[in-house]
């Protein structure tokens, strides 16, 4: 069935993308823009050069379906990972359109880079293959960029959003290290619960330099601390995002969508309900995707004794705040919003807890410093909110992960 | 950069008419003084869905129910007076309800003369009756007052407003330091509204059994800054349709300033607003500026992206943007076109040009993208049509309008996206856009 579908919108698709090729002057159909990289893969392969400091991505956007805890498929809208795909050859439209049908993942791809990093980000609007009857424009939020202009910020009502079977580059140079997040933010209520959210981070320019903070020497650091006090052996990055099923499942049923009674159950870390986020695995691929990949990312944290872990903890829920917490180690929150918890005269605003709250669109840089002889031990990273600990009707299950000490 | 100016003011004269601009807008509405009378009486709240919900509001003296409360703009160390009448009518042949208020982060003074009835938090005005309340502001800042008579519905109902408490040090400073100096300030008083509980108010009387259940597990599908869903936050204040919600929300500014934003959790829930542009640095909290010790300035202040909103506390933050280190020249390059032709003039050295706030480093540096054509685009109502700040660009018939300078506009909103919708419409809701245009551009 999916696979019927599919035919048919890629007839439209590449209709409307050869309507736009004969109507446009500048640019029709999928065009990607990166320094250096002549056929288009936003990648720098030949005899390509990659200029210093250019990073480049081709994401897409469109549909697909994943797997809840509980065994439960449900339709979503999302990014893929289109990049290494030549787009820009004669081709090049019609195989990005294929690689991008039905490949929505949650979360978005993981977006990681380095301060002072030039960022060509190509977002090509695939389109939605389950739902034909909407032609939705699609846009990257880099949410938590400071000083953003409105041009990349991605919001629809104060910018442009690209249209199916076409391409934007946005630029974004990398100023400010931290922990962000992205999402589309057209229709937002809709575009966001149905499951277009990724995780963003910007890793520190200190990355490299030697420093000794209590007795242990670190050269990546969250910030550009200056004395050590952000650094950490791992990272992981953690999203936290809902889904409720009645919402999606109107959704592919091309229902009216119920914004009023929307009530998140199920809850997730990383696109995954615990006992999934603990498979180290891409959970297996549903068949309606055709077999592609749509949970790839494992939220099972493993460190040593005696490491310092830090957790890149984003929330992209859109109902509700949540609080997440650790049992057996305490958190050493150093960071929030992609700045260093530090006052404007340099005293540290550090704090130690056992949990964290945050809404929608906060963030938090959290470090876990594993005590040295905690070998073989599990901690657990979990919602206090004990009705979120499950997948729909399923109990215990939901937001929680394990931090495994090897 | 005058010519554009010159361009966009004949358009804009048009505009201005249709959008938030006003000669009533400058700062925070509100009323001043150190005696205040306020009479709590029935009105509507209008939604942008096109319904209308049951309000009980203060309203300043004889005029009309306000949702929220008239926002009460005081002096450090006045001793303020406020008189409380209870109008309050209901359906049927049932009682109105005793009302009060509360004023969370005032230490209250007990008066001799408080003509009110006891009630468990705080002295009532019973129907028809009115009580007095005194306090002493003491401490420069942003507070609420709500009811403290069945709180729970009573708020629910309408009965929360805010209060301004200013520094001794001046208008244009938040606290009694010159590091909370600021250039404008705007009000977010956020909340919200079930409707199911106002519709058997309004049904049933104060008495309704069947508000009981839904007190106790509320689940609002309206939200609110300052009184207003969106779009109507972006509409003028003081809107005839709008009799009982005379408060906007349109924050404006030019780069380079600082604004001063108060973020009141003026409801039952929190609200992550996140504020698209840049960060802001959270200065104080429940009035209180946030400080290791006093006359140390908000030493131990911090940026954030998203201001977590609390019921029940304030946040104090101040917000600038100037699009430093973007890598290109926001106010464009002459290969973009003769009228970009401008100059960078940083005559104190910081980096800034001395008039525009232009960030010199990123002059005439070229956008690094190609834009796609505009048949590949969707455009939002604040689309200038131009990437480039102060400039309109061509657009297609009916696309933009809403960005009549040029500016650059970022949606200020709860990241509950939930939220941003009217009763089951999207889009609305607590949200509202900052619009920064550029230096000479006026702002209301």
């Amino acid at each position: 069935m999916a696979t019927g579908y599919h035919r048919i919108i890629m007839k439209i698709v590449l209709t409307g993308s050869l309507f736009f090729l004969g109507s446009s002057a500048v640019q029709a159909g999928v065009l990607v823009q990166c320094p250096g990289d002549a056929d288009g893969s936003a990648t720098w392969t030949g005899a390509e050069v990659q200029p210093v400091h250019a990073k480049c991505m081709h994401l897409g956007a469109g549909d697909g379906f994943i797997t809840m805890a509980d065994g439960k498929l449900q339709y979503m809208f999302g990014f893929s990972n289109l990049t290494g795909i030549p787009a820009n050859t004669p081709t090049g439209t019609a195989e990005i359109l294929d690689a991008g049908t039905l490949a929505a993942s949650f979360p978005a791809p993981l977006i990681a880079l380095d301060e002072g990093d030039e960022f060509y980000l190509t977002l090509t609007n695939i389109g939605m293959s389950m739902r034909p009857d909407l032609f939705d424009p699609h846009t990257v939020h880099f949410h938590g960029f400071p000083q953003a202009a409105s041009i990349f910020d991605g919001l629809p009502d104060s910018s442009i959003s690209i249209n199916m079977g076409s391409s934007l580059t946005y630029y974004f140079k990398l100023n400010n290290p931290g922990t962000y997040m992205y999402h589309c933010h057209v229709e937002a209520a809709e575009h966001m619960q149905m499951g277009m959210l990724g995780s963003f981070y910007v890793r520190a320019a200190q990355n490299g330099t030697i420093f000794n903070y209590k007795g242990k020497d670190f050269s990546l650091f969250a910030y550009n601390d200056g004395d050590g006090s952000t650094g950490y052996d791992r990272e992981y990055p953690i999203q936290i995002g809902s889904f409720d099923s009645a919402f999606h499942d109107a959704s592919l049923a091309v229902q009216p969508l119920p914004f009023a009674t929307m009530f998140d159950n199920y809850s997730m870390l990383n696109g995954r309900g615990y006992p999934d986020t603990v498979n180290p695995n891409p959970l297996p691929p549903p068949a309606e995707n055709g077999g592609k990949l749509s949970q790839v990312e494992s939220t099972l944290i493993t460190a040593s004794p005696g490491e310092s872990v830090l957790l890149r903890i984003s929330n992209l829920n859109v109902t509700k705040m949540n609080t997440l917490a650790t049992l057996g180690i305490p958190m050493r929150v150093i960071g929030k919003d992609a700045r260093q918890l530090r006052g404007p005269d340099g005293k540290d605003l550090y704090y130690n807890t056992n949990s964290i709250t945050l809404g929608g669109g906060e963030s938090y840089d959290v470090i876990l410093d594993i005590p040295a002889g905690d070998a073989g031990k599990t901690y657990f990273l979990y919602t206090t909110q004990l009705h979120y600990l499950s997948n729909d009707a399923e109990q215990f299950g939901g937001m929680m992960t394990e931090i495994r000490i090897n | 950069m005058t010519t554009r100016f010159n361009l966009t003011m004949q358009l804009s004269a048009v505009l201005a008419l249709l959008f938030w601009v006003s000669p009533l807008q400058a700062g925070i509405d509100g009323i001043t003084g150190t005696n205040f009378t306020l009479s709590v009486k029935t009105g509507r709240v209008f939604t942008p869905d096109g319904g209308s919900l049951l309000l009980w509001g203060y309203a300043d003296g004889t005029g009309p129910a306000q949702y929220p409360g008239p926002t009460l703009i005081v002096n450090e160390g006045d001793t303020i007076t406020i008189t409380l009448n209870n109008a309050l009518t209901v359906a049927g042949t049932a009682s109105a309800p005793n009302v009060s208020m509360l004023f969370p982060g005032q230490r209250a003074e007990t008066s001799t003369t408080d003509p009110g009835v006891p009630g468990i938090l705080t002295s009532e005005a019973a129907p028809g009756g009115s009580v007095t309340y005194t306090f002493i502001a003491a401490h420069p800042g942003t507070y609420l007052y709500y009811s403290g008579t069945d709180p729970a519905l009573q708020v629910e109902m309408g009965l929360m407003g805010a209060i301004i408490v200013r520094p001794s040090n001046g208008a244009n400073f938040a606290y009694n330091h010159p590091d909370t100096a600021f250039d404008r300030e705007y009000l977010f008083l956020l909340s919200e509204m079930d409707p199911r509980i106002h519709e058997a108010i309004e049904l049933d009387g104060p008495q309704s059994t069947a508000v009981g259940p839904y007190l106790a597990n509320p689940f609002p599908v309206v939200w609110f800054i300052n009184g207003r869903n969106a779009p109507d936050t972006l509409d003028i204040p003081n809107l005839p349709v709008l009799p009982n919600q005379p408060y906007n929300s349109a924050p404006m500014m030019h780069p380079g300033e600082r604004v001063l934003m108060r973020v009141l959790g003026g409801g039952r829930d929190l609200h992550p607003f996140h504020h698209h542009g840049s960060h802001a640095r959270i200065i104080a909290r429940d009035g209180r500026l946030l400080a290791s010790s006093p006359g140390a300035g908000p030493d131990l202040s911090h940026e954030v992206f998203t201001i977590k909103s609390v019921p029940g506390e304030t946040v104090d933050a101040i917000f600038e943007w100037t699009g430093k280190g973007l890598n290109w020249d926001i106010y464009g390059t002459p290969a973009d076109g003769p009228q970009f032709v401008h100059t960078c003039v940083d005559g104190n050295g910081d980096d800034f040009d001395d008039t525009t706030h232009e960030y010199c480093p990123d002059h005439y540096k070229p956008i690094p993208v190609v834009l796609p054509d505009n048949l590949d685009l969707a455009f939002g109502g604040f689309y200038s049509g131009s990437s480039f700040m102060g400039t309109l660009g061509s657009l297609p018939p009916g696309e933009g309008g809403l960005n009549p300078h040029g500016g650059y506009a970022y949606m200020w909103h709860s990241h509950t996206e939930k939220e941003l919708t009217n009763f089951d419409i999207f889009p609305g809701g607590l949200m509202t856009m900052l619009i920064i245009v550029s230096q000479g551009a006026p702002i209301p």
